[in-house]
């Protein structure tokens, strides 16, 4: 209870700001006369959402699955190429380079073709959400893995260790944070990449819903949809920065003192 | 008799053609067991090279290194370490860093739990042991890096420059410290440094490194009784080393 009055304490900015942001809001609709069909108020965002619960529920959850997968998928694949290419120097000469030049393509530009390759149904956004995560993980593991200082280097060579126990006792731990760097930034486009992949093409989800009640002149339902999104995506992405504390703890209270 | 490391004609080139650049040697070197030898030079030497050459970390353009007539063809392993940035890792207590170093040699941390408490002891950091290192100050951890390169009782002990970036009073604590270890072990040192004063007060034998490419001016032994204190520090013939070693440089248009 004591923490939570000083977590409130300490967020009453944050908050002051939110509660006058959506009063503004509210009260700039009336007051600037703004038409229902081009921004409804917060109040009335609510209520039609509401009756459209359900709805909302079950395409949170499509959504949902398609970047939960995508993104675990990214992941696996993603570190697994990361630590091949960073201890492979013809991975390193032929993957590597090429998995940068990828990096400057708009993997959403993949999109419609996909759709038309695989079809309406689960996988093409699978698919396309392991493509927008895959990269930044993938990317950031080469550089995690390959910032081992060289005074470390030269210290577990000095102790005649195996590789796979230097890769575990030293090299692992010390390449997490930046690793997590990647995590965190593909936990963002991860609902980016789902969202964009259900406007191309399907039946289901929060980005058909929203294209759909936009084409029909329902901003209000756009913008429950829009905030359901928004929730899945905070909690993906408060999941990883969960695991990043679980995992490194250290690194954490590191920055916290070095602040 | 061979001695017990033999450094012959060792030489270091840097990469090749154009861009080539000459570090350190041709230089022969010969240290007994349990010296203290400190490799003095100006920043840019090759004195670093050197050592990392002579534990096998680095490889040689031409020239050999031999441990007790074995060829050095390889990293050394019965070896301790230290460098200017030390090898701690933030993810593990001061302890957890002195396991590291069993752990990585496949030792059993259980025979050595008693060692760990009394070599934290010998530089006052028994109560520290449970401590991250980015909680302690900087000479804490250049402590608790010389506990971890000493755990596992190396017969040769490598220095990089270990007290480079700390404050005077800090490197003065330490130096006693070191001393006062490796008067009880007698293992080999090798120490890198630039500072005149920490070789004539640590070593048996000072080798004096000219500058780049490296070569070997003089090698001057220090015939000072141990332990070298303050009272030491400020005889005589303690200042006459630190002079004449002065005065080589001097020469060279280094000081």
């Amino acid at each position: 209870m004591k923490k939570f009055i000083k977590w409130i304490l300490s967020g009453w900015m944050l908050i002051l700001f939110f509660v006058g942001f959506f009063l503004f809001w509210e009260y700039s609709i009336p007051l600037f006369d703004i038409p229902r069909y081009i921004l409804p108020a917060p109040s009335e965002i609510f209520l039609k959402g509401s009756a459209d619960l359900d709805k909302l529920i079950y395409y949170t959850g499509v959504t949902a699955l398609e970047t939960v997968l995508g993104y675990i998928i990214a992941l696996i694949l993603g570190l697994g190429f990361g630590i091949a290419i960073s201890f492979s120097s013809i991975l390193r000469r032929t993957l590597y380079p090429f998995f940068v030049s990828i990096e400057m393509t708009p993997k959403i530009a993949f999109a419609p073709l996909f759709i038309s390759w695989f079809g309406f149904g689960l996988m093409p956004k699978v698919i396309i959400v392991v493509l927008v995560c895959f990269f930044p993980i993938v990317l950031n593991a080469i550089l995690a893995f390959n910032s081992l200082s060289n005074e470390l280097t030269l210290f577990y060579q000095s102790t005649g260790a195996s590789r796979l126990k230097t890769f575990f006792t030293i090299r692992l731990p010390a390449a997490l944070p930046q690793c997590f760097v990647g995590f965190k930034y593909a936990a963002i486009n991860a609902t980016v990449g789902a969202t964009i992949a259900e406007f191309i093409g399907s039946d289901k989800g929060l980005g058909f819903y929203i294209s759909i009640v936009t084409g029909n002149m329902r901003p209000d339902l756009a913008f429950a949809g829009i905030f359901f999104l928004t929730c899945l995506g905070l909690s993906v992405f408060g999941f990883v920065t969960m695991m990043e504390k679980i995992l490194i703890p250290w690194h954490i209270s590191m920055k916290r003192i070095n602040k | 008799m061979k001695n017990f490391i033999e450094v012959t004609e060792l030489k270091k080139v840097f990469g090749n053609g154009k861009d080539e650049v000459h570090a350190f040697g041709p230089a022969t070197i010969n240290i007994n067991a349990g010296e203290f030898v400190s490799i003095l030079g100006p920043s840019g030497c090759g004195k670093s090279t050197l050592m990392l050459m002579v534990a096998g970390l680095l490889d040689s353009t031409s020239g050999k290194v031999e441990f007790e007539s074995k060829l050095v063809n390889g990293p050394k392993t019965d070896i301790g370490i230290m460098f200017q940035d030390n090898t701690l890792v933030p993810w593990r207590t001061v302890k957890g860093n002195i396991e590291l170093q069993l752990e990585l040699r496949g030792l059993n941390l259980k025979d050595y739990q008693d060692q760990i408490y009394n070599i934290l002891k010998s530089v006052n950091l028994e109560d520290f042991a449970e401590r991250f290192p980015n909680e302690l100050s900087g000479g804490m951890q250049q402590r608790a890096a010389f506990c971890q390169a000493m755990i596992h009782d190396p017969k040769i002990i490598l220095l990089d420059e270990p007290l480079g970036k700390l404050d005077a009073m800090t490197r003065e604590k330490i130096r006693a410290d070191f001393q006062k270890l490796w008067m009880v072990k007698k293992p080999t040192v090798i120490f890198v440094t630039h500072s005149i004063e920490e070789a004539v007060q640590l070593s048996s034998r000072v080798i004096l490194i000219t500058p780049r490419p490296g070569k070997i001016d003089r090698e001057i032994k220090i015939d000072l009784p141990y332990p070298r204190d303050l009272k030491v520090k400020r005889s005589t013939k303690f200042i006459e080393y630190v002079n004449s070693i002065q005065e080589v440089f001097h020469k060279y248009g280094v000081i």
